[in-house]
């Protein structure tokens, strides 16, 4: 069987940047698993701008921010093989994929996650009535319109104020689709507040927010959704259903790390997040196995993904050094506030960031990293959203070895 | 002007079932439906078990065939290549009254010769199934679990190969007798055929009719069901029922699947809408909170999907009493055999109602069998249930097996393939989701849709705006997004 | 009178409250940077926005090319540039950083290629 340092399972955006910083540490080893034609992974998609601010200090579109590393992996001439399905991999890392030319086995030192994530679907959430054609996940819609050249409908309704929901509101209006309005089941949006502004606003589309599609109907093609206020318990409000006749309806409902193979491997997940539970090492309960990007967090923008996985190379880097890295037995505790943190397990010795998200917006708020009841950092926000994720970094010479962290927001 | 020996209306379990034991002799056979599938009514929608037979009427149409149709199954299985597991069952009680009402299907079971069936203490329930809840149990080891749509589609594909035609997309609207033939109206052409065979399903109340017999009456008793993740598969081995109330109907229960996810549901209610499939937050959560009296891990992160199936029971409109299966053929009706009020246990009736409806046909003339039936159908091979070294000489034989187009499921381009070259020539992406599983995972097709879609229409050489999801007026594209002249 | 912005010039998206005086900011808070004043300013004098769509490909292996603009444009002239972005073909092989329509429209900004398609 064929024995490799570094094997990469997946060639996104984390993928990418995971390969190009081992490669500059010296690891060569390594070996990217793509499952599709081409590297880029659902930036191939996403053709809208906006992307790279924060690493490269401009702003481009997804496809050309993939490239910015996927030429980096040419050049340095770094090893994957695309249109590659890994189907299994073990504890003792031995990984298994399919392609073309062959099934495919290899003995792994380390592996590292970087699957991204899926979409939360219309039977996840349960949305009551008929099952007819026209009913797209913003994501398949997204990839019908900007890599198949297959318009998805006309008269468009869309539920779910993520990002990706939004992008695709204006996407579908500048290609001639009437996008009558975005439902949200929340009292506040699920996306950024600029895609809002340039997604929504700047094409008169509202966002009615505490709605939801109550009913979907329509035999064949859909014919119209019927839309319900909620209460503060999210549940419908009888009385305020309202019709709204359309051919297209879009689901913007959440993103769900895709982890199946990492429970095939044994890994442990985050109920919370859905993706493994990691130390300050980015390693999951597996050692050797290492896990950022979309596939951990559901992140708000690519460019942290990006330096997420590189913190991740270092560690990696690391472990193939050493054989093993520092053992965190430190839990990070959240308050009701605080939705999730990545990490979740740390040793105290060793410089970090913490990324977390809130639970709801809030305003005029302080979040409080505490150690035995001592600050070892702090963010003081104007305002906190749960469509942002919060980084906040930790210095090693606040800590103790001894205590959990705690995570605190005072408002 | 198609012409046929023998003509059914309805490709539900039934029709297919008929069409494929008539295939066994030299007839011309046509099958008629509605919708561009096969099994796409209630023959789908409903929990796919192989029932035992302990809960029907003594001497009933209905028990005879149960209990003829449950022992056969194996065998049938085998020869249509489907996946189907004697799982054996669990009827479970709580209180003296639910012993009373087990042990007086036990008697029934009995009588109507069910097999093997006995009483179990809790430790002995354990052993079966660990965890199944209840005090004591009936085990009933001849009660299966397999998957409707395959069966139907099985039967279908083999009936196709022994020479029957299916006349998808054509809905019967009116039927005349012209001398020694029938003509059957539909909304595309006429049909002309010798005989005609009332298979319609929730519709059979309507063919009767334009065959002269009466519009017999059925009232639709609707159930919702959930469909959970695999992940909450393991958590089930065998179906766990609670004990029948008094008349021998089962409350919500949680049943596995031959693919390894879990079905809740379904719950029961009239409805109106001969094709009211359409699921409800009212019974959605009821199902929830029954579900998890039933099946400890009921939780909303396994949810996958809901669905709605429709069981039309014939009644006496006097005394509306629920009346049996209703299997006819008379002399007034010249070459006519009417199938009405056929519902749960339709699946696991199917192949012996077929063998009484072909009876009705060799009543009248001789049938000749054909030598070169074949009872087998090889079906697609599946990657996912292949072993290592299969897998590598599968892909060496076929590279199109080393692509993987459905991750959550481990379907292949090879199986989407074939699955689109279909015996039956159905080409809708449910059709191709049904044969193969693709999209019915966690994700429901958000990443093999697109492709699915993609291969169907360079397979077959058709425009976007032509794929069709799962109806006629199905439509998934409206055309182009850039299409410069 | 005041006015509130949600700034768009980076994913912060700061909510800038500014007192305003027809098409002139008085005054303006909730910017995290000087691009904040900047961005309220351009919203009251000639709001700008980028787009990103898409042109089809003769021959190549992906159907299309996703193109943007080089910089912002009028935000009323976003439809009329759709349109020129409609008629386009091009010929497979397309680079990254092509120039699709140069100064399209005469608003002094490029129409370019966001994506490698390499011939079928």
């Amino acid at each position: 069987m064929r024995q490799i340092d570094t094997v990469i399972i997946g060639g996104g955006p984390a993928g990418l940047s995971a390969a190009v910083r081992l490669w500059e540490k010296g690891i060569r080893d390594i070996l990217i698993l793509e499952r599709e034609h081409q590297l880029g992974g659902i930036l191939r998609q996403c053709i809208h701008d906006g992307f790279g601010l924060t690493r490269f200090g401009e702003t481009l579109s997804g496809p050309e921010y993939a490239q910015r590393f996927i030429s980096q992996v040419e050049a340095l001439g770094i090893p994957y093989v695309t249109d590659t399905t890994v189907i299994d991999i073990t504890e003792d890392k031995k990984v298994t994929a399919a392609s073309r030319n062959g099934m495919l086995e290899i003995q792994a030192k380390t592996v590292i996650l970087t699957m991204g994530c899926r979409e939360r679907t219309r039977g996840a959430i349960s949305i009551p009535g008929e099952r007819p054609a026209g009913v797209y996940t913003a994501g398949v819609a997204q990839s019908y319109i900007n890599l198949q050249n297959k318009m998805v409908g006309r008269e468009v309704v869309i539920l779910g104020s993520g990002d990706i929901g939004m992008i695709m509101a204006r996407r579908l209006t500048l290609e001639g689709a009437h996008v009558q309005a975005v439902f949200e089941v929340q009292p506040y949006a699920s996306g950024l507040p600029r895609n809002i502004l340039q997604c929504l606003d700047d094409y008169g589309i509202p966002l009615y927010l505490s709605h939801t599609v109550t009913e979907i109907r329509g035999k064949d093609r859909l014919e119209s959704v019927v839309v319900s206020q909620v209460d503060d318990r999210l549940q419908p409000v009888k009385g305020t259903e309202k019709e709204y006749f359309c051919d297209t309806l879009i689901l913007s409902v959440g993103l769900i790390p895709e982890n199946e193979l990492s429970l095939s491997a044994g890994v442990v997940l985050d109920e919370r997040t859905k993706g493994a539970v990691v130390d300050e090492h980015h390693q999951t309960s597996v050692p050797g196995i290492f896990a950022a990007g979309n596939v951990l967090q559901v992140h708000d923008l690519v460019d942290f993904v990006s330096m997420e996985a590189e913190e991740l190379a270092d560690s990696v880097a690391a472990f193939l050094k050493e054989g093993e890295l520092r053992s965190c037995s430190l839990a990070v505790k959240t308050d009701g506030n605080v939705t999730h943190t990545i990490p979740q397990r740390i040793s105290g010795t060793k410089d970090f960031k913490l990324s977390l998200r809130v639970r709801r917006p809030m305003k005029d708020c302080r979040i409080r990293l505490l150690q035995g009841g001592q600050l070892v950092g702090e963010r003081i926000m104007k305002k906190a959203i749960p469509a942002e994720m919060i980084q906040i970094p930790v210095k090693a010479a606040k800590l103790n070895e001894k205590e959990d962290l705690e995570v605190k927001v005072i408002c | 002007m198609k012409e046929y020996d023998v003509l059914i209306i309805g490709a539900g379990v039934v029709g297919c079932a008929v069409a494929r034991e008539l295939s066994r002799y030299c007839l011309r056979i046509g099958v008629a439906e509605k919708e561009l599938d096969v099994a796409c009514g209630n023959s789908s929608r409903n929990t796919g078990m192989l029932h035992a037979g302990f809960t029907y009427k003594p001497g009933s149409l209905k028990a005879e065939c149960a209990v003829e149709g449950n022992q056969e199954f194996d065998r049938v299985a085998e020869e249509l290549n489907i996946p189907f597991k004697r799982t054996g069952k669990l009827v479970v009680g709580f209180t003296d009254h639910d012993r009373e009402n087990i042990l007086k299907f036990k008697a029934i079971g009995e009588q109507n010769g069910v097999r093997g069936m006995r009483m179990v203490t809790k430790e002995e329930m354990k052993e079966i199934d660990e965890h199944a809840g209840g005090e004591f149990a009936m085990y009933v080891p001849s009660s299966g679990i397999l998957d409707p749509m395959q069966y139907t589609i099985a039967l279908a594909e083999n009936a196709a190969m022994n020479g029957a035609e299916f006349l998808l997309g054509r809905r019967v609207t009116g039927i005349r007798r012209e001398g020694e033939r029938y003509l059957a109206e539909t909304d595309k052409e006429t049909i002309s055929s010798r005989w005609v065979i009332n298979c319609a399903g929730m519709y059979a109340p309507e063919i009767s009719e334009m065959l002269g017999y009466p519009k017999y009456p059925t009232k639709g008793f609707k159930g919702e069901y959930f469909v959970l993740d695999k992940k909450a598969g393991k958590f089930l081995g065998i179906p766990v029922y609670p004990a029948p109330n008094d008349k021998g109907g089962f409350m919500t229960h949680a049943t596995p699947t031959v693919d390894g996810n879990v079905l809740v549901g379904p719950d029961s209610y009239i409805t109106e809408g001969r094709e009211d499939y359409a699921v409800t937050k009212e019974h959605m959560d009821g199902l929830i909170e029954d579900g998890k009296k039933m099946f400890d891990h009921m939780d909303r992160s396994y949810f996958i999907r809901n669905f709605a199936g429709i069981r039309w029971k014939r009644y006496d409109p006097e005394t509306g009493e629920i009346l049996d299966f209703l299997l006819e053929a008379d002399d007034a009706h010249p070459c006519t055999v009417n199938l009405v009020g056929i519902e749960s246990p339709g699946i696991t009736c199917a192949l012996p109602l077929a063998r009484r409806a072909v009876k009705k046909l060799a009543e009248k003339e001789e049938l000749k069998p054909r030598e070169d039936f074949d009872p087998r159908r090889p079906g697609i091979r599946r990657f996912s249930e292949m072993t290592r070294e299969e897998r590598t000489e599968a892909v060496k034989a076929d590279p199109d097996y080393g692509e993987i187009v459905c991750r959550c499921e481990t379907v292949t381009r090879a199986e989407i393939r074939q699955a689109i070259h279909n015996p039956l020539g159905v080409c809708t992406v449910t059709g191709i989701k049904n044969r193969t599983r693709a999209t019915m995972g966690r994700c429901q097709g958000g990443y093999c849709e697109t492709r699915i879609t993609r291969m169907i229409e360079e397979e077959l050489g058709i425009a976007p705006e032509e794929v069709r999801y799962s109806k006629e007026g199905g439509y998934l594209f409206t055309g182009k997004v850039r299409d410069v002249e | 009178m005041l006015k509130n912005f949600t700034c768009i010039m980076c994913p912060r998206g700061c909510s800038i409250t500014a007192e305003v005086d027809g098409t002139r900011m008085v005054s303006a808070e909730g910017n995290f940077c000087p691009k904040g004043l900047e961005y309220v300013y351009q919203e009251l004098t000639n709001p700008m926005r980028n787009i990103a769509s898409s042109v089809l490909v003769e021959g190549g292996e992906l159907p299309l090319a996703s193109v943007r603009l080089s910089s912002p444009i009028p935000k009323d002239r976003i439809f009329d540039v759709m349109e020129e972005i409609k008629k386009v073909k091009l010929k497979a092989p397309v680079a990254m950083g092509q120039t699709v329509i140069s100064d399209v429209l005469g608003l002094g900004c490029d129409v370019i290629a966001t994506k490698n398609v390499g011939r079928a």
